[in-house]
């Protein structure tokens, strides 16, 4: 079934005459997380702002739940994590979710719970009493984050979720994202491509505000016998290490894009157990590898592509 | 759950009540302005009144008044409520500039409409804003209205039903006043990136924008007409009217308002958040 909750047809966006999204086409079905990256000032934060009904399109038409952004039709069916924006400094913290809890419909006492509940998930719930202005950039983060956890949104925007969190408070929130896919639709927009890899099939590429989409672990499941490997190795001499590799049968090419990462192209047709291959060689020569895996990393995928080979 | 707009709207006027009298910023503003009242209350009012009752009595009274341009003030039955009505006039449109001038613009530049428009539309927010500022002065001028019926009553005591029915009027005709300074701030909040801005736009809109009109009138004369949409126009013709006779001219503040409103709203509508 398709059930697409997003629709965004020929959107162009301008900021003081340059162009910030330019043709923007894509849709968006409910289910598995969507990441969206791109370098700095590829339009990203732009277009979840156009999302979320913060800014309107220069041209083009955008609907959600088949609904223009920003419509009263959309309260409590979506839910963001701006990015930048603050909460009042005049009310704690717990004053300011249970209001917008109860902007959601929810009870008085429905919302102190709601606001108990997402503060928890973020871990601050001893925070509900706070102002705003006593946490640090990482704990208004993750306020921001559960003031997008409140009721149960069928669309979450999030524009930056982990930026300037520290490791343990970002695995919290990649496993909130995965506990709450697919009943709920996240789009993530993060330069974290490791975090994105994780989480997310489907990517929006983002560059220069020109968008283009990349499904993940599809060419080696496609019946393409063209394949990819790509091992990490403790420091070992890269030109012995490419050498050796190429000779092995159904070895098409070795780069190395980065010290110490390597990317090996083999056609699995010929050679169908290259990595057992590739493994004995690594013994044999005395070398260790740190990690050994399947197809390109993310990063390699979407900004290298054309140069690492 | 599907949130009702007319309860989000409530909410949206409630929490601005919260923020007057539940927060520290809120309450300091509150006891700054019981201090001034209180100063307003026992010395120009009082001694003003006290002036006037005695002047009442005698036949030379109504003259002198006159002769100040306040005889306006005789034709109040209780002459503290006169007093009250002039100082109204003038204190309430200021205090309405400056209490009612963060409608939007600090929560904008702050970041925290949007947290507040995916949750409520852009209208309902504007207008529960707007409502929740008018309701604060309504308070404001409900406080202040008890005070003068009580210093009035401590004077002569059989003065309460005439007391009460002149604060009756005298909070009917400030709401109508005091709609189209509100409206023109929550448009001006709207529309600029701080409380200083939109204090300083007020206050040139409010002194020079009607030397502007007549200025440009002289080449345009139909263009004088747009000096009725300027909040305040018709203060110095009600200073002079009583009780309900402000009435009359009501269709000016009421058209300013719904003018000022449908340009707020318009441009919040439009506004990148």
């Amino acid at each position: 079934m398709n059930n697409t909750i997003v629709q965004c047809q020929l959107i162009d966006h301008y900021y003081s005459g340059k162009k910030a999204l330019s043709n923007v086409n894509f849709n968006i079905t409910a289910g598995e997380p969507i990441g969206l990256v791109g370098p700095n000032g590829a339009g990203k934060s732009t277009l979840l702002n156009i999302l979320c009904g913060f800014l309107r399109p220069s041209s083009g038409i955008v609907t959600l739940f088949d609904q223009k952004p920003g419509s009263s039709e959309l309260n409590g069916k979506i839910s963001a994590l701006p990015q930048d924006a603050r909460l009042d400094p005049t009310f704690s913290i717990g004053e300011q979710l249970v209001f917008f809890a109860r902007l959601q419909g929810f009870s008085h006492k429905e919302a102190n719970n709601e606001a108990l509940r997402v503060l928890d998930n973020v871990a601050l719930k001893d925070s509900f009493y706070e102002k705003p202005i006593a946490l640090s950039h990482g704990m208004a983060k993750r306020v921001s984050i559960a003031q997008a956890l409140i009721g149960t949104p069928q669309l979450i925007l999030l524009d930056e979720p982990t930026a300037g969190l520290d490791p343990v408070n970002t695995r919290n929130i990649r496993s909130i994202i995965a506990e709450l896919s697919p009943d709920t639709t996240i789009i993530i927009s993060s330069h974290d491509l490791n975090e994105l890899g994780r989480l997310c099939q489907n990517i929006l590429l983002l560059d220069n505000g020109i968008m283009d989409s990349i499904q993940l672990n599809t060419t080696e499941e496609d019946g393409n016998f063209i394949q990819f490997l790509t091992i990490q190795m403790n420091p070992c001499p890269a030109t012995d290490f490419i050498g050796k590799i190429k000779l092995l049968e159904g070895v098409l090419h070795v780069s190395n894009p980065q010290k110490n990462e390597f990317i090996v192209e083999y056609n699995s047709k010929i050679e169908p157990k290259i990595d057992l291959k590739i493994i004995n060689c690594i013994a044999d020569n005395q070398w260790q590898y740190r990690q050994f895996s399947r197809g390109k990393t993310l990063e390699e995928k979407l900004f290298f592509e054309n140069k690492s080979i | 759950m599907t949130p009702n707009p007319f309860n989000s709207f409530l909410l949206i006027c409630q929490f601005e009540l919260n923020r007057l009298f539940s927060t520290r910023k809120g309450l300091l503003y509150l006891i700054t302005f019981s201090v001034v009242w209180c100063f307003i209350l026992f010395y120009p009012i009082r001694i003003a009144s006290d002036l006037l009752a005695l002047k009442q009595n005698s036949s030379s009274g109504g003259f002198f008044f006159e002769y100040l341009g306040l005889g306006s003030l005789m034709n109040w039955k209780i002459p503290e409520f006169g007093v009250y009505w002039r100082f109204s006039l003038f204190l309430f449109p200021m205090l309405s500039i400056i209490i009612t001038s963060d409608q939007t613009s600090s929560d904008r530049e702050r970041g925290t409409l949007r947290f507040l428009t995916i949750r409520i539309s852009r209208n309902g927010l504007f207008f529960g804003r707007f409502t929740g500022a008018m309701f604060i002065q309504i308070l404001l001028i409900f406080a202040t209205l008890l005070t003068t019926i009580g210093l009035t009553i401590y004077r002569d005591s059989s003065l309460f039903y005439d007391a009460f029915y002149s604060s009756l009027t005298i909070i009917v005709n400030l709401i109508l006043v005091l709609l189209p300074f509100t409206a023109m701030m929550a448009a001006l909040s709207v529309s600029v990136k701080s409380v200083r801005t939109s204090t300083t736009w007020a206050v040139l809109i409010l002194v020079f924008l009607a030397g502007i009109i007549a200025a440009l009138s002289s080449y345009i004369p139909s263009i004088i007409y747009l000096k009725f949409l300027i909040p305040g126009y018709q203060i110095s013709e009600l200073a002079k009217l009583s009780l309900w006779q402000p009435l009359q001219l009501a269709y000016i503040p009421l058209l300013q308002s719904f003018v000022l409103l449908t340009i707020g709203c318009w441009i919040m509508s439009r506004q990148n958040l």
